[in-house]
């Protein structure tokens, strides 16, 4: 599908897909997804190990053929994006592997060539402060270091949308806090747009401006992050009071001794169901971590 | 005042933005920013906390519309409110509505009176 020559730069979305099917002999990774990212929007992905996170983003950027639907990168299709695209655009895979023969700092002045705003400044000082040999074959740094080079190249690239599978599993504390606000900074600043998956629930609520939540395959929400938290919460019931139950809720649990949780919504007019205000109900608050254990269950 | 006065926890259930408001409410009522005060940059506070700016945006913006800072162009935001002029008592103890009601909350679940709770909160609070 090709971007309407009437669109500007700026309504089309970087990355957009409809419809997406996708399983792994026999077993459903993904079961219909839509998302569409806006410029300058900063998405956080959640969602359990195996709930196909890593499947979406590959398929987004067009590393893998859907069995249907449809995947657009900058308006073009993602399996046929021409070289302009591609150079706005930095991925850094869970297991980065390619170019493993060479050193980080050979890796990096290869790779550096194709990038018209390259900042080698950047490098220099990342891999500095990141603790990278930059003589070390990649192929014998370790998994984290290996990633971490691979976060130093795609930053360095200054991209328009930056993706990012994982990027804190390789981080100790401090230099993952520097990529959340290398990650925030640029957002903000330069407008640039990011897709991360996470399972790591507080660096997104850090950085990312919305929040969407894969779980066997389909997205269960998604919403801004401070919208989710305003208009979320779980209400508990005793025993007594579960036949008061609102009908529609996004999870329900009973537990052992017969009372209720329940996570609800805000109306439009901002107010809980009726039941929240019966003597004994209960209505906590939910951080984001919380309500994706609710919904997942 | 430096970013780092500011205080942000990602996991709590308020949004990052609603704490920033509300520290800057009470470090005005309290009389901690004063009149004139220049609160850090947006980027100065996202960098430190490592939060999307648009979120210390938003905080700032809200701050603006109830008056507690504005504006000053090539400056950034000046706090003009003033622990006399516009802090009233009752201003004051709306801040404290939220700790109130969710101290009244678990009171009320641990079944314990009114009477001992402000007993031992009057010794808490010195009088």
């Amino acid at each position: 599908m090709n971007a309407m020559p009437s669109e500007t730069e700026s309504t089309i979305a970087p990355l957009a897909v409809r419809g997406l099917v996708h399983s792994y002999e026999g077993s459903n990774a993904l079961n219909g997804v839509d998302l569409a990212l806006e410029p300058g929007s900063v998405l956080g992905l959640i969602g359990r190990n195996g709930a196909g996170k890593s499947t979406l983003i590959r398929i987004m950027l067009g590393l893998l053929e859907p069995m249907a639907g449809v995947a657009t990168v900058f308006g073009e299709p993602a399996l046929a994006l021409g070289d302009e695209a591609k150079a706005r655009i930095a991925y850094v895979p869970q297991q980065p592997e390619a170019l493993a023969w060479l050193t980080a700092q050979q890796m990096l002045d290869f790779v550096g060539r194709f990038y018209p705003r390259w900042d080698k400044t950047f490098v220099r000082n990342t891999l500095e402060r990141w603790q990278i040999q930059p003589n070390r074959l990649l192929a014998k740094l370790s998994p984290g270091e290996r990633q971490r080079v691979d976060l130093i190249r795609a930053l360095a690239s200054q991209p328009e949308l930056l993706v990012l599978d994982e990027p804190a599993a390789a981080l100790d504390p401090v230099a993952r806090r520097e990529l959340l606000r290398e990650v925030a900074l640029r957002a903000g600043e330069s407008g640039t747009t990011v897709l991360f998956s996470t399972h790591i629930v507080s660096d997104l609520e850090r950085v990312a401006s919305e929040v969407a939540f894969l779980h066997r395959g389909k997205l269960l929400m998604r919403c801004s992050v401070d919208e989710t938290k305003e208009r979320y919460a779980r209400l508990w019931l005793p025993e007594r009071l579960s036949s008061a139950a609102p009908a529609h809720s996004l999870s329900r649990r009973r537990h052992d001794n017969s009372s209720l949780s329940l996570v609800v919504e805000l109306d439009e007019r901002g107010r809980w169901p009726e039941a929240a205000s019966l003597a004994g109900a209960r209505v906590d608050a939910l951080g984001l971590e919380d309500l994706f254990v609710e919904v997942a269950e | 005042m430096d970013a780092s006065l500011l205080t942000v926890q990602p996991t709590a259930s308020e949004p990052i933005y609603r704490q920033i408001v509300e520290q800057l409410r009470r470090l005005i009522a309290g009389g901690q920013l004063t009149h004139g005060e220049l609160l850090p940059s947006v980027r100065d506070v996202a960098g430190f906390h490592a939060i999307n700016p648009m979120t210390v945006s938003r905080a700032y913006g809200i701050a603006e519309s109830e008056g507690l800072v504005e504006r000053l162009r090539g400056k950034g935001m000046a706090v003009i409110a003033t622990r006399k002029a516009a802090q009233s008592e009752s201003h004051r103890l709306a801040l404290l509505e939220p700790q109130l009601q969710a101290l009244a909350r678990h009171a009320h679940e641990l079944e314990l009176p009114a009477a001992p709770v402000l007993r031992r909160l009057t010794k808490l609070l010195g009088e």
